[in-house]
């Protein structure tokens, strides 16, 4: 059997393109769980803030100290799955998603600090938005889904502080953490 | 320079070796995902998921979730092995 060097470029190509498929889909079930945790935070945190007026202060912490402890269970679940012939990458994915995390809420809390929002609407504005934009840089290198969760949920957030500013929180609770909901379940689907 | 494996370098089954190389080792993949991920029809899969399956590459399993069959494949020792080879095998006939 004779393989010229073309053919061998291609078949070449052919696992690169194969691989990379295969390692879009391993991210976007991996990240799957995530969104539709932080969307059911998301969720609840809004609507409890809009319904139940009294109860918003603790609606945030609570639906947050969820969403971390939910997260970090997942990670180590996540990172124990994998066997022992997984790559050193692939067993960390999950500590190494939560140390990301971490990282983004630090620049969150930097950012508030500094910009000092004036109200509860601002704040809740300026957290929810930094997100979208984070899945839409990271889909142009890990695929258009998270691409396209990150566009959706960007403009949901946009579209409700701006034009239903009377009902944020409802809006950013059905659309913000419905949207999140909405496409964990459609990576799940990739 | 070691010759090409003549059965892992036809298309479709070196892109199935190579999909189920870039899973952990005794990782499964169901058919249905491993046909949709290399955009092959069932008949296409199934001749070339034999052939691997005869040389000892491939592992099939068929179980029951629920009553609903399902076949999954996994990429051998041997399979990975000789998967390695044979890129390497085509990385040296670029260089070279």
């Amino acid at each position: 059997m004779n393989v010229t060097r073309e053919e061998a470029a291609k078949a070449l190509a052919d696992v690169d393109r194969a691989s990379d498929r295969i390692g879009q889909l391993k991210g976007y079930h991996h990240g799957a769980p995530y969104f539709i945790i932080w969307g059911f935070v998301w969720l609840a945190a809004n609507l409890a803030s809009y319904f139940l007026t009294d109860a918003a202060k603790f609606a945030w912490p609570v639906s947050l100290g969820f969403g971390f402890t939910a997260s970090l269970i997942l990670g180590i679940l996540q990172s124990r799955k994998w066997p022992k012939g997984a790559s050193t990458s692939e067993r960390r994915f999950g500590s190494r998603m939560g140390m990301t995390a971490g990282i983004v809420m630090a620049f969150i809390v930097c950012i508030i600090l500094i910009a000092r929002p004036q109200s509860s609407q601002e704040v809740n504005a300026m957290i929810s938005i930094v997100f979208p934009f984070l899945y839409m840089a990271g889909g142009i290198w890990a695929g258009w889904r998270l691409f396209a969760i990150g566009l959706v949920t960007a403009v949901a957030i946009l579209v409700g502080y701006f034009w239903f500013a009377e009902h944020f929180e409802l809006w950013m609770g059905l659309f913000g953490g419905g949207s999140l909901i909405a496409g964990g379940i459609w990576l799940r689907t990739a | 320079m070691e010759g090409p494996d003549e059965i892992i370098h036809q298309s479709t089954r070196l892109r199935i070796a190579a999909t189920l190389n870039a899973l952990p080792n005794g990782e499964l993949l169901e058919f249905g995902k491993l046909k949709s991920i290399l955009g092959a029809t069932d008949g296409n899969m199934a001749t070339h998921l034999a052939a691997l399956e005869k040389a000892g590459y491939i592992a099939v399993e068929k179980d029951f979730v629920g009553k609903k069959p399902r076949t999954r494949v996994s990429l051998t020792r041997v399979g990975r092995k000789a998967f390695e080879r044979h890129v390497a095998y085509l990385r040296d006939l670029l260089e070279g």
